[in-house]
């Protein structure tokens, strides 16, 4: 059998509908793997070979039967654990929601599902997604499968690991500020965050209800885009969820399709402040260099852009982000669900007690932060003005697509840093900078590898920035300039062999 | 400084974050230079700009028929409770000292 790890999801489908092998034999070969390689990654906060091997049974019945395969059939599949999946632990990576078991399923995993997709099981974090490196995950952070000493990123950590280490075809993880296409950069796969919009966030645990967007990580922009064709869509328990433009024959388009065009002509926009912006690497700069030049050989004009408003998004962000959380958080009162400390002598006490020991520090820091935040008098110093700072980002990047069709930037200052490299929350945060602006404005971006940084030897991706609900633009442009690369994007200990 | 070790236990006693004496002090130190780091947004000219407090900016009310749907079942609801009695939340008393 042939090495399913390296597989598409094109390649699964069509192994299985042709008979070459069957759903669950990928199904086995993808635990075989975890089995191997887990040990070393801990990508994984939950497995479930029993949903696996139902779903796998349910595609090969289909086959047999001779009915028709969903486009995600039999792709081996693991969800960030923010994402409820009925009967499974959702925990958020926090000892808040240690015992917690979902009671309903999250739109974006039960499209999934119906498209024939196998779970495999929940993917680590950062906890409640709050960070960059899954160190704040309680349950041990999860490994680079580049460099088990490092960080695989954040916050969904577990959901790039995994595909970079070949345990899951393609994982689903939320970003809202970069927490899909930082890890994606530092684990050397493909990550997109859509428009916010485009994919429901019914069942997912709210971070930044302003900013949160699900979105697929997988091996190439096709996976990538395969699985948005898959997840896009409008849903009635997700009122913020977007009834996307319909072609001719009233279905949306598929985003697939804008992988077939080339990028001859298009107009690309590069922002020098962004590469001289401070605590930059030259390697990370000389990826994007690369990329560029690949673009304009390919037919691409560039164009310098200014983002004169983008400097303050990442104050924007960290304002708006926890005033957000603070918000969402304040659901988790020990009552309803959650952890609750016993043997409180009243309400208030239950409440501070399960609070102080359910949380992380970097949780307990946002939610305090965006209490102050909001609080009478600074609200106006910083809250408002933030949202104010919202409309000139959004200004900004209008006025940037009148004069081009994406942008092409950084994804993160860095590869990927070792643990316990960046202790002081406030460096930690500044891992977000170029990615936080396109959460405040809303539009889509995506993380694409373009190889090994020259002085680390580690991925390094570029940033590829669509307009608002034009993300077709976006994986064109990455479909293109994936085409110039030849670059594996499993990891080394994930090579090698059958499964 | 924008917060003392005072304003910071108040902010953990509104939040309901029973913070540790131990911890008052680190935290402080944080959320201090977090802030210090938010000052870009003090800095800008914004006189007239209009806020826009969500990227869907022309959204308005979504709503549904007033029809009513099968959600969770009691038994359900309250699978994920730590406590609960004769199909309720169980909570300790709302004052100290009284019952139930």
């Amino acid at each position: 059998m042939r090495d399913l790890s390296s597989c598409s999801v094109a390649e699964i489908r069509a192994g299985i509908a042709t008979g070459e092998f069957s759903a669950r034999e990928v199904a086995q070969a993808a635990f075989d793997a975890i089995a191997q390689r887990e040990p070393q990654v801990h990508a994984f906060l939950e497995q479930t070979p029993e949903l696996a091997f139902q779903a796998a049974d349910a595609v090969d019945a289909a086959r047999a039967a001779g009915g028709v395969l969903g486009p995600l059939a039999g792709v081996p599949m693991a969800f960030k654990d923010n994402m409820n999946l009925q009967g499974t632990h959702t925990t958020c990576a926090s000892r808040m929601l240690e015992s917690y078991v979902s009671p309903y399923t999250a739109t974006c995993v039960a499209k999934s599902l119906e498209a024939g997709a196998l779970p495999l099981g929940k993917l680590n974090m950062d906890e409640f997604a709050f960070g960059s490196s899954t160190e704040t995950s309680v349950f041990g952070p999860t490994h680079n499968p580049w460099d088990l000493t490092r960080v695989p990123g954040g916050s969904s950590g577990g959901s790039a690991a995994a595909v970079a280490a070949g345990m899951a075809t393609v994982t689903l993880g939320s970003d809202t500020g970069g927490s899909i296409r930082q890890p994606a950069s530092f684990c050397g796969v493909v990550g997109m965050k859509p428009s916010y919009g485009v994919v429901s966030r019914f069942g997912v645990v709210a971070f930044g209800s302003s900013l949160d967007q699900v979105g697929p990580l997988g091996k190439t922009v096709a996976d990538v885009a395969a699985t948005l064709d898959v997840i896009a869509g409008i849903d009635p328990r997700d009122c913020t969820s977007q009834n996307l433009s319909a072609g001719p024959d009233g279905k949306p388009a598929a985003f697939s399709q804008a992988l077939e065009q080339d990028v001859a002509g298009m107009r690309i926009g590069v922002v020098p402040a962004f590469i001289k912006a401070k605590g930059v690497e030259p390697e990370v700069v000389a990826a994007l260099d690369g990329a560029l030049a690949k673009l304009e050989g390919l037919g691409a004009q560039l164009v310098e852009i200014e983002l004169p408003h983008v400097a303050a998004a990442m104050a924007a962000y960290y304002v708006i982000g926890p005033c957000e959380a603070f918000s969402n958080l304040s659901c988790f009162d020990s009552i309803r669900y959650g952890y609750r400390h016993e043997g409180a002598r009243d309400m208030g006490e239950q409440y501070e007690r399960s609070r102080a020991h359910g949380f992380g520090m970097e949780t307990a820091r946002r939610i305090m932060l965006g209490s102050y935040l909001l609080s009478s008098g600074v609200y106006d110093a910083y809250y408002y003005p933030a949202q104010q700072v919202r409309t000139l980002i959004i200004q900004d990047y209008a006025q940037a697509f009148a004069q081009v069709d994406a942008l092409v930037t950084l994804v993160s200052p860095r590869a990927a840093f070792r643990f316990g490299e960046i202790s002081d929350p406030t460096a930690m945060h500044l891992s977000d900078m170029f990615t936080v602006s396109t959460n405040i404005a809303g539009n889509g971006a995506l993380s694409l590898p373009v190889g090994l940084g020259a002085d680390s030897g580690l991925p390094v991706g570029v940033q590829i920035i669509g307009p608002q609900f034009r993300d077709g633009e976006i994986l064109r442009v990455a479909a293109a300039l994936e085409r110039c690369y030849d670059f594996n994007r499993l990891a080394p200990l994930a090579r090698g062999g059958e499964w | 400084m924008y917060l003392s070790e005072k304003d910071v236990r108040d902010i953990a006693a509104y939040t309901r974050i029973g913070l540790p004496d131990e911890e008052v002090a680190a935290v402080t130190v944080d959320l201090n230079n977090i802030i210090e780091g938010l000052k870009p947004i003090t800095e800008f000219d914004l006189q007239g700009v209009e806020p826009t407090f969500h990227p869907l900016a022309g959204l308005v009310n979504v709503m549904r028929d007033d029809v009513a749907k099968p959600g969770l079942s009691q038994e359900e609801a309250l699978a994920n409770a730590a406590a609960h009695k004769n199909g309720q939340f169980l909570i300790p008393p709302i004052l100290a000292g009284g019952g139930e």
